[in-house]
């Protein structure tokens, strides 16, 4: 309990933190703040425009830019959280070598400048899906509790990297490259029926069981399908999430005593 | 944890890995993942404190003494390697000022970021910002953004958040030299205030006077160890007589090497350089000061190139004891620092004289001074 007790004494840090990271990001910038949206938008575009030429339009399916697009921000959230929040303590070490404060403040501010950033793009999934005539239906509040089963497996991810990043500087390098691949092992440029279980063999049951299909997945019902997530792998993965958060606070609650010593 | 304490020290220790080349990356870590043991530095051993609530505490110690180091883990920057340390009600450390500040954001803004790190809430600093802008004396600057500030300005800032962010503990490390005599007696006076109104305050500072004017305890730490703990008066005497001795001992094992020479430093009060005296005196005082930092070191006293034959008398001078204080502890007796002599000018010829001081080791001048006067 004494941790959300803590975290609550120092609200303030928390909102002021986040504020800095969204505002702060593209500070200088001409667009600014347009850039979170600007650049997976801009990302969109690339893959609508090469794919079907690659692959052709029967393998792309229908509506491959709303597919496209309602796989490409939830990823973007939690690739830049992920990236971001690695090197988060690191970057913050001049504070923490001085002031005391909740270190977990800093996972968690980036994880939630992350989710107000997805929020907004929102809009423009949702702008997209009635411009382009796919419509939405109420299912669209399913968003909610995926995005909530998103944020703490991202936010237990972060916690466990930022934390051995301090001691381990290669994690950065690491990341990055899984981050990469994870792109590739998640259907978010392409359909999972691409694959097929007999050719694709340990693949295919690698990207099935990648918490992220199931809940790139659930967004894609929630806003293109209108339909509600399938709740059972669901319910699994928010299960995963909250060990791998429970195991993240656990390994950053031991580290954080030598961050000081280790910046 | 006893409830009249606010800080509560039990066997604690404190290491530090000494670590010649940061084995941090991945490849280095695996391939001497079987080197031998790290060293330790032990900056702190076996501590057991307490520090009620309402006392104002100075940490004093020399440079490596481990004292900074206690503060940190006290604030739980840092944490024990052995042992625990606990406290009770709200911390708050100045161990540096401006934390968070960010240049592009105004005055204000930042007073809220910079509280927030305190653990203030919004409520809580809206109700606090007029004092911090009065208190930092910035006036109109405080809407302009912190990057044009000056440096006085930027740390009248800092400071302000800091003091008034009302914390029951306040740490405050060496920070005390923040801005003009004005600022910091206005500083003095809040944390006077602060300490008349039964705040905790730990305070690690050099300043030995701040230490006898503010505290009503002191804690020495010599070599990681707590050496004294009581009344100040009592434990700054200790203290610098022991810091006088350790230096003396230094300095003359430098010597000896080889590797440090003898230092003198010599000065004439009076008369001024290239001043006009009166030829018919016939007392005129000559007065300066000398100080060395060697045994056999004496003083000479030359007036136009000839060794004079006067009495000399010695003197008392606190003003120089306290300036010379960190290069000549040890070695200068505050009684014996000024010279002085009467000579009688009527003796002399009208015109200009040259007058020489010298400091001498032996044969070797460690120092001299030389003026000239006119006699008229």
């Amino acid at each position: 309990m004494s941790i959300f007790k803590n975290l609550y004494n120092y609200r303030e840090l928390l909102k002021t933190n986040v504020k800095k990271d969204i505002r702060g990001r593209y500070k200088g910038s001409f667009l600014g703040i347009l850039w979170s949206f600007l650049n997976p938008l801009l990302q969109v575009v690339v893959y609508w425009i090469v794919f079907p030429y690659l692959f052709g339009r029967g393998v792309t399916g229908e509506n491959y830019l709303i597919y496209l697009i309602t796989g490409i921000i939830p990823w973007t959230f939690f690739m830049t959280s992920v990236n971001m929040g690695t090197s988060s303590i690191k970057a913050n070490g001049g504070i923490i070598k001085k002031v005391y404060f909740p270190r977990e403040i800093i996972p968690l501010s980036q994880v939630l400048s992350g989710i107000v950033n997805f929020l907004i793009s929102c809009l423009i999934i949702i702008i997209f899906c009635i411009g382009t005539g796919t419509g939405l239906s109420y299912h669209v509040i399913a968003v909610f509790p995926i995005l909530i089963v998103q944020s703490l497996l991202t936010l237990g991810i972060v916690l466990i990297l930022s934390a051995v990043d301090v001691y381990v500087q290669d994690i950065e390098n690491i990341v990055a490259f899984i981050l990469n691949m994870l792109m590739y092992g998640t259907p978010i440029i392409y359909h999972l029926s691409q694959f097929s279980a007999s050719s694709a063999g340990i693949l295919y049951t690698l990207i099935t069981i990648n918490p992220l299909t199931t809940i790139i997945g659930s967004y894609r019902n929630a806003f293109m399908y209108h339909q509600w997530p399938d709740f059972k792998s669901l319910g699994l993965v928010f299960v995963f999430s909250l060990v791998v958060l429970g195991i993240g606070y656990m390994i950053f609650k031991k580290l954080e005593k030598g961050f000081a010593e280790e910046l | 944890m006893d409830k009249t304490n606010a800080i509560e020290v039990r066997n604690m220790s404190k290491q530090f890995k000494v670590e010649y080349d940061k084995a941090n990356t991945l490849k280095t870590k695996l391939i001497f993942w079987n080197r031998k043991k790290p060293e330790f530095h032990q900056v702190l051993n076996n501590i057991n404190l307490n520090i009620k609530k309402g006392e104002t505490v100075a940490l004093i110690g020399v440079n490596g003494s481990g004292k900074s180091t206690l503060l940190k883990l006290m604030t739980k920057i840092i944490y024990p390697t052995k042992g625990t340390i606990e406290t009770d009600g709200k911390l708050t450390s100045l161990l540096e000022l401006g934390a968070g500040f960010h240049p592009d954001f105004t005055g204000r803004e930042n007073i809220y970021f910079n509280a927030s790190i305190f653990g203030l809430t919004r409520k809580e600093i809206d109700a606090r910002i007029d004092d911090i802008i009065e208190f930092s004396e910035l006036g109109e600057f405080i809407d302009n953004p912190i990057r044009t500030y000056s440096s006085g300005m930027y740390m009248r800032l800092a400071f302000s958040v800091a003091i008034n962010v009302d914390a029951e503990i306040l740490l405050i490390d060496e920070i005390l030299a923040v801005g003009d005599q004005h600022f910091q007696e206005k500083c003095y006076n809040k944390l006077r205030e602060l300490r008349d109104s039964n705040k905790t305050i730990v305070i690690v500072t050099h300043s030995l006077e701040v230490v006898k004017d503010l505290c009503t305890r002191v804690i020495w730490i010599y070599k990681g160890q707590l050496r004294l703990d009581g009344d100040p008066t009592y434990v700054v005497d200790e203290y610098l007589e022991q810091v006088a001795q350790d230096h003396k001992q230094e300095r003359q094992k430098n010597i000896e090497s080889g590797k440090q020479k003898s230092k003198a430093v010599v000065y004439i009060d009076s008369p001024r350089d290239i001043s006009k005296v009166d030829a018919t005196d016939q007392q005129h005082l000559f007065k300066g000061w000398q100080i060395s930092d060697s045994d056999d070191a004496t003083i000479h006293f030359y007036l136009d190139g000839n060794p004079m034959d006067i009495k000399v008398d010695r003197t008392y001078r606190k003003d120089v004891y306290d300036a010379y204080f960190d290069h000549y502890v040890g070695f200068m007796d505050v009684n014996t620092i000024g010279w002085q002599f009467q000579y009688d000018l009527t003796t002399l010829e009208k015109g200009k004289h040259k007058f020489k001081v010298e400091c001498k080791e032996k044969e070797c001048i460690l120092a001299s001074k030389e003026i000239e006067f006119e006699n008229v």
